[in-house]
C-alpha cells in the first residue's frame, strides 16, 4: 500500500530542479543535466501510474523504458553537437553572444 | 461646300508642315497663301449661293454619333451670317498669309507659322459654321490651342513664351466654363444640335448653362476680369495678331453667342452679366489705350475695346431686334483691325520696331501705308460713310431700342458705348499724329521699302473693303431688323469730332499721350497692375492651397505611411538587438518561461 | 505512512537533494558525479514501486551509459577543475531560473492535486517481468522496433555532425595557412568588411 503523493511529488520537485537546472547553468553540459532530471522526472510519474495497477499492456513500465532509450539517443546527439560546437567556438558557454565574433574563427 | 470651306484650311496645314519640314520655305508660302486663296474662293462662292438661293441649315459632315441617350448630329451649317462671316475669316486669312510671307521672310520657322494659320483658321471657319455644339467646342479648343502656337511663336524670346502661356492659361481656366456650359445645354436637350437645344429651351430658363457659356467666351474675347492677355499677346508676330486678336478668336465668342442668341435673350442675369463686363472693358481699355507707350499695345487695347462693343450689341438688343447688330460690327472690325495691324506691322519693318517713339513720323512719305492708316483710323473711330461707323452705329441703335423700352441694361449698354465713342476717337487721334508728327519738318521717303506684291495687295483689299464694307447693310444676308438712331448718329458724330479736336490742340506737336499722361506712361503699360491683381487675387490662392495640400498629403497622409515602416524598422531594430548577441541561455530561458505560462494557462483555465 | 511511503521517502529524499546539488555545484564534474547519486537513488524508488526491470535499465543505460557519455563530452569540453564562479548565469537569470523551477513545480502539484487530496493509499502492483516481456514484444513492438531505427539515425547524426564540425575546422586551418602566402593576411577579413 503506498501513498502515490510521494511520488507525485518527487515528480514535481525533480521537474523544478531540471528546470531551474536547464535555465541558471552556462555550461552547455550542464544544461543537458538539467533535461536528464526532468526526463527522470517523467519517469517516475510513468512507473507510479503503473504501480497503482490498472494499466494495460503494462503501459508504464513499458514507456519508462522507451523514455530512456530516447534519452540516450538524444543525449549522444546533443553532446556530438556541443563537442562540434567546442571545436569551431572554442568553449561552450551558453550566454556568450555574438561580441567577439572572429575571435575564435 | 460649307465642307470643303473648313477641310481646305486644315489640308493646307497639313501639307504645309510636311512642306515645312520636308521641303523649302517657297514651298510652305505657296501651300499656305494658296490654300487661303481657295478657301476665300470657296467661301465667297458659299456666300453667292446663300445670297441667291436656300441656306444650307443642316449639312452632314460625320456620321451622327449617338452617345447613350444624347444625339450628336455633327452639322454644319450655311446661312447668311454664317457664310458672310465666313467669307471675312477667309479674306482676313488670306490677307494675313500674304503678308506673314514677308513679314517673316528671315525667319527659319515661317513654315511651321504659316501651317499653323491654316490650321487656325480651319478651327475659326469650324466654329463659326458649324450647328453643332460639339464641332464649335472642337473648333474653339483648336483656336486655343493655335493662338498658343501663334503668340509664341518667337520661341527664344522669354517673354513671348510667357505671354503664350499666360493666354493659354486664362483662356484655358475660362474655357472650364464653356465646356461646362455646352454639356449642360446638351444634357438639358439630349442633342447637341443648335436648333434642337434652343428648341429645348422653349419653356424653361437657360440660365446656367448661358453663364458657364458666357464665362468661357469672356476668357476667350478678353473681356473684364480676363482681359489681360490680349495685351501681353502683342509678343506674337504682327500678322498672328492681326488674324487672331483683331480679326477672329476674339470674335468667336460673339459669333457663337449670336447663334444661340435665342437662348441667350432668355436668360437675363447671363445678358446682365455680359452687360456689366463689357461696359467695363469698353471704357477701360479705351482709356489706357490712349496712355500705351507701343502702338502695337494701343492697338490691342483697342481690340478689347471693340470686342466689348460687339459683345455689348448682344447684351443689349432686344430679343425681336436679334443678334444682328454685334455680327455686323465682327464684321467691320475684322477690316479695319486687321488693317490696322498690318498697317503696323509694315511699318515696325520699316523703322525697326512699334514703340511709339520709334513710329514718330514714320508714315509720312509713305505712299502706301499713310492712306491705309488714315482710313483704318477713321473707320476705327466711326466716321462715316466707312464701315466702322455703320457698325458702331447699328450696335448703339440696338442699345437704344433697349433703353426706350424700359431696361436698364441696355441704358448701361448705350452710356457706355456713347462714352467710348469720343475715347476711341482721342487715341485714334493720338495715333495718328504720332504716326504723321506734322511737327516734323524732315521727312524720310520709303519708297524702297521690301514690301512683295502679296503685302500690298493685302492691304489694299483690306483699304476697300474698310471703306465700301457698309454696303453689306443693304443685303439681306444679315437679319437686321434694326434702324439707325438719327440722334445717336448725330450724337456720335459730335463727340468724334469734339474728341479729335481736342486731342489735336492739346498735342501742341508732341505725342499727346506724353502730353496728358507723361509721368504715368508706365503705369498704363501694364495695364494699372492687373497682373499684380491676378496674383494676388488667383496666383496666390492656388499657391497658397497647392501648399497646403502637399502639406496635408505629406504630414497627415503620408505620416501614416511613414508611420507603418518607421515602426517597422523600430521593431526591427528592437528585435535585432534583443537577439543581437543570440545568447542561447537567454533564448532557453523564453522558451522555458512561455511553456510554463502556457502551461499555467491550461491548468488554470481547464 | 506505510512502509512502503516510508521507503520511497528515503529514497526519494536522496534523489531530490542529490538533484539539487547537481544542478547547483560550482564544480562541473560534481554536478555529473551527483547525477549518479540521483539517478541511482531514482532506481531505488522504481524498486520500491515494483518497477525491477526499469530499474535495473535504469542502471544499466542511464548510469552506465549516458553519465559516462556526459563525463567523456566534460572531458573534451575542457571542463574546468574545481570551483568555478563562471558556471552559472548570472544573478538575475538564476532568480528568473528559480521562479521559473517553482513555477514547474507548482504546476505539476496543482495538476496532481486533486488526485492526492485526500486518496487512499493504493495497492502496489508489482511488474512481473516476463508480462513486460509479452508486452512489450507483443503490444508494443512496432515502437520498439522504431525506437532501434532512432537509435540509429542517432548514431548517424552523431557521426555526421562531428563530421561537419571536422570539416569546417579544416577548411579554416587552409585558410589560415595559404594567408601565410604573399601578403594577403589581410584578405579574408577585408572581403568581410566592406559586406
Amino acid at each position: 500500500m503506498i501513498h502515490l503523493a510521494g511520488p507525485y511529488l518527487l515528480a514535481a520537485v525533480l521537474a523544478g530542479l531540471g528546470t531551474y537546472g536547464v535555465l541558471a547553468r552556462r555550461n552547455a553540459v550542464l544544461v543537458l543535466i538539467g533535461i536528464e532530471l526532468v526526463l527522470n522526472a517523467a519517469n517516475v510519474l510513468l512507473v507510479a501510474t503503473s504501480a497503482a495497477g490498472g494499466d494495460r499492456w503494462v503501459a508504464g513500465n513499458v514507456l519508462a523504458l522507451f523514455v530512456i532509450t530516447i534519452a540516450a539517443a538524444e543525449v549522444s546527439v546533443a553532446l556530438a553537437v556541443v563537442l562540434a560546437v567546442f571545436r569551431l567556438r572554442g568553449d561552450i558557454d551558453l550566454s556568450r553572444g555574438h561580441e567577439d565574433d572572429g575571435a575564435a574563427s | 461646300m460649307a465642307r470643303l470651306v473648313v477641310l481646305l484650311p486644315a489640308v493646307a496645314a497639313a501639307v504645309g508642315l510636311l512642306a515645312a519640314r520636308h521641303l523649302d520655305r517657297r514651298a510652305a508660302h505657296l501651300v499656305a497663301v494658296g490654300g487661303s486663296l481657295l478657301t476665300l474662293l470657296f467661301a465667297l462662292l458659299q456666300l453667292v449661293a446663300v445670297h441667291a438661293d436656300e441656306p444650307a441649315r443642316a449639312v452632314r459632315t460625320l456620321a451622327p454619333l449617338h452617345a447613350g441617350e444624347l444625339r450628336i448630329p455633327l452639322e454644319l451649317q450655311a446661312t447668311g451670317p454664317v457664310a458672310l462671316i465666313a467669307a471675312v475669316v477667309a479674306v482676313v486669312t488670306w490677307a494675313v498669309q500674304a503678308f506673314a510671307a514677308w513679314y517673316l521672310r528671315d525667319d527659319d520657322r515661317y513654315g511651321v507659322f504659316a501651317a499653323t494659320t491654316s490650321l487656325f483658321s480651319a478651327g475659326m471657319l469650324l466654329t463659326v459654321q458649324s450647328a453643332d455644339l460639339v464641332l464649335t467646342l472642337v473648333g474653339w479648343e483648336v483656336m486655343g490651342w493655335c493662338s498658343y502656337l501663334l503668340i509664341g511663336h518667337w520661341t527664344r524670346k522669354e517673354s513671348a513664351r510667357r505671354a503664350a502661356l499666360k493666354a493659354f492659361l486664362v483662356t484655358r481656366l475660362a474655357d472650364v466654363g464653356f465646356v461646362l456650359g455646352v454639356v449642360a445645354l446638351a444634357t438639358h436637350a439630349g442633342s447637341t444640335a443648335y436648333p434642337t437645344v434652343i428648341a429645348s429651351y422653349a419653356g424653361d430658363s437657360p440660365t446656367l448653362p448661358m453663364v458657364l457659356l458666357l464665362v468661357g467666351i469672356l476668357g476667350k474675347s478678353a473681356m473684364f476680369p480676363f482681359h489681360d492677355w490680349l495685351p501681353d499677346a502683342m509678343e506674337g508676330p504682327t500678322p498672328a495678331s492681326a488674324l487672331i486678336h483683331a480679326a477672329t478668336m476674339v470674335a468667336a465668342g460673339t459669333f457663337v453667342l449670336a447663334q444661340l442668341f435665342d437662348l441667350f435673350a432668355a436668360s437675363g442675369p447671363a445678358r446682365w452679366l455680359l452687360a456689366l463686363s463689357t461696359a467695363v472693358t469698353m471704357v477701360w481699355s479705351a482709356l489706357l489705350a490712349f496712355g500705351q507707350s507701343d502702338l502695337k499695345r494701343l492697338l490691342a487695347y483697342s481690340t478689347l475695346s471693340q470686342v466689348a462693343l460687339m459683345l455689348s450689341a448682344l447684351a443689349a438688343a432686344p430679343a425681336k431686334e436679334g443678334p444682328a447688330a454685334g455680327t455686323l460690327h465682327l464684321y467691320s472690325h475684322a477690316f479695319f483691325k486687321a488693317l490696322l495691324f498690318l498697317a503696323i506691322g509694315w511699318l515696325s519693318v520699316t523703322v525697326g520696331g512699334t514703340a511709339a517713339a520709334l513710329l514718330r513720323g514714320g508714315q509720312r512719305g509713305h505712299l502706301f501705308i499713310r492712306p491705309a492708316m488714315f482710313v483704318g483710323l477713321l473707320s476705327l473711330a466711326g466716321v462715316p460713310p466707312l464701315v466702322g461707323f455703320v457698325s458702331k452705329e447699328h450696335v448703339l441703335a440696338a442699345a437704344e431700342v433697349g433703353t426706350i423700352d424700359g431696361q436698364v441694361r441696355p441704358g448701361l449698354v448705350l452710356f457706355a458705348g456713347l462714352l467710348t465713342v469720343p475715347l476711341t476717337a482721342a487715341y485714334c487721334m493720338r495715333a495718328w499724329l504720332v504716326l504723321d508728327d506734322l511737327g516734323r519738318t524732315a521727312v524720310t521717303r520709303h519708297d524702297t521699302d521690301t514690301a512683295t506684291v502679296g503685302v500690298r495687295w493685302a492691304v489694299g483689299v483690306l483699304t476697300v473693303l474698310t471703306v465700301v464694307g457698309g454696303v453689306i447693310v443693304f443685303t439681306p444676308l444679315l437679319d437686321l431688323r434694326g434702324h439707325v438712331s438719327w440722334w445717336a448718329v448725330l450724337m456720335s458724330l459730335l463727340l468724334v469730332v469734339g474728341a479729335a479736336l481736342g486731342v489735336r490742340a492739346l498735342s501742341g506737336g508732341e505725342d499727346p499721350a506724353v502730353r496728358l499722361v507723361g509721368a504715368s506712361m508706365p503705369r498704363f503699360d501694364t495695364g494699372f497692375g492687373i497682373d499684380r491683381l491676378y496674383l494676388a487675387v488667383v496666383a496666390n490662392p492656388v499657391l497658397a492651397l497647392a501648399r497646403l495640400v502637399v502639406f496635408l498629403d505629406r504630414e497627415v497622409v503620408d505620416a501614416y505611411v511613414r508611420g507603418a515602416a518607421i515602426s517597422a524598422t523600430l521593431g526591427g531594430r528592437g528585435g535585432h538587438r534583443a537577439h543581437a548577441t543570440e545568447r542561447a541561455a537567454s533564448g532557453l530561458a523564453w522558451v522555458v518561461a512561455g511553456v510554463v505560462v502556457v502551461g499555467l494557462a491550461g491548468v488554470a483555465l481547464w | 505512512m506505510t512502509s512502503l511511503d516510508v521507503a520511497f521517502a528515503a529514497v526519494g529524499v536522496i534523489a531530490a537533494a542529490s538533484g539539487l546539488l547537481s544542478v547547483t555545484t560550482r564544480q562541473v564534474v560534481h554536478a555529473a558525479l551527483w547525477l549518479v547519486v540521483s539517478l541511482g537513488s531514482l532506481a531505488g524508488c522504481y524498486l520500491v514501486l515494483g518497477a525491477e526491470f526499469v530499474a535495473l535499465v535504469q542502471v544499466l543505460v542511464y548510469v552506465g551509459a549516458i553519465v559516462v557519455l556526459v563525463l567523456f563530452a566534460l572531458m573534451l569540453t575542457r571542463a574546468p577543475i574545481g570551483p568555478n564562479r563562471e558556471v552559472s548565469t548570472s544573478r538575475t537569470h538564476r532568480v528568473l531560473a528559480a521562479v521559473l523551477g517553482a513555477g514547474v513545480t507548482a504546476l505539476l502539484c496543482a495538476a496532481f492535486w486533486p488526485l492526492v487530496h485526500h486518496a487512499p493509499p493504493v495497492r502496489r502492483v508489482e511488474t512481473h517481468t516476463g508480462a513486460l516481456a509479452e508486452q512489450l514484444f507483443g503490444t508494443w513492438v512496432w515502437p520498439f522496433e522504431v525506437l532501434s531505427l532512432l537509435l540509429l539515425v542517432a548514431l548517424v547524426a552523431a557521426l555526421a555532425v562531428s563530421r561537419m564540425a571536422r570539416a569546417a575546422e579544416g577548411a579554416e586551418d587552409s585558410v589560415l595557412d595559404h594567408a601565410g602566402d604573399g601578403d594577403a593576411v589581410d584578405q579574408p577579413t577585408q572581403d568581410v568588411e566592406p559586406a
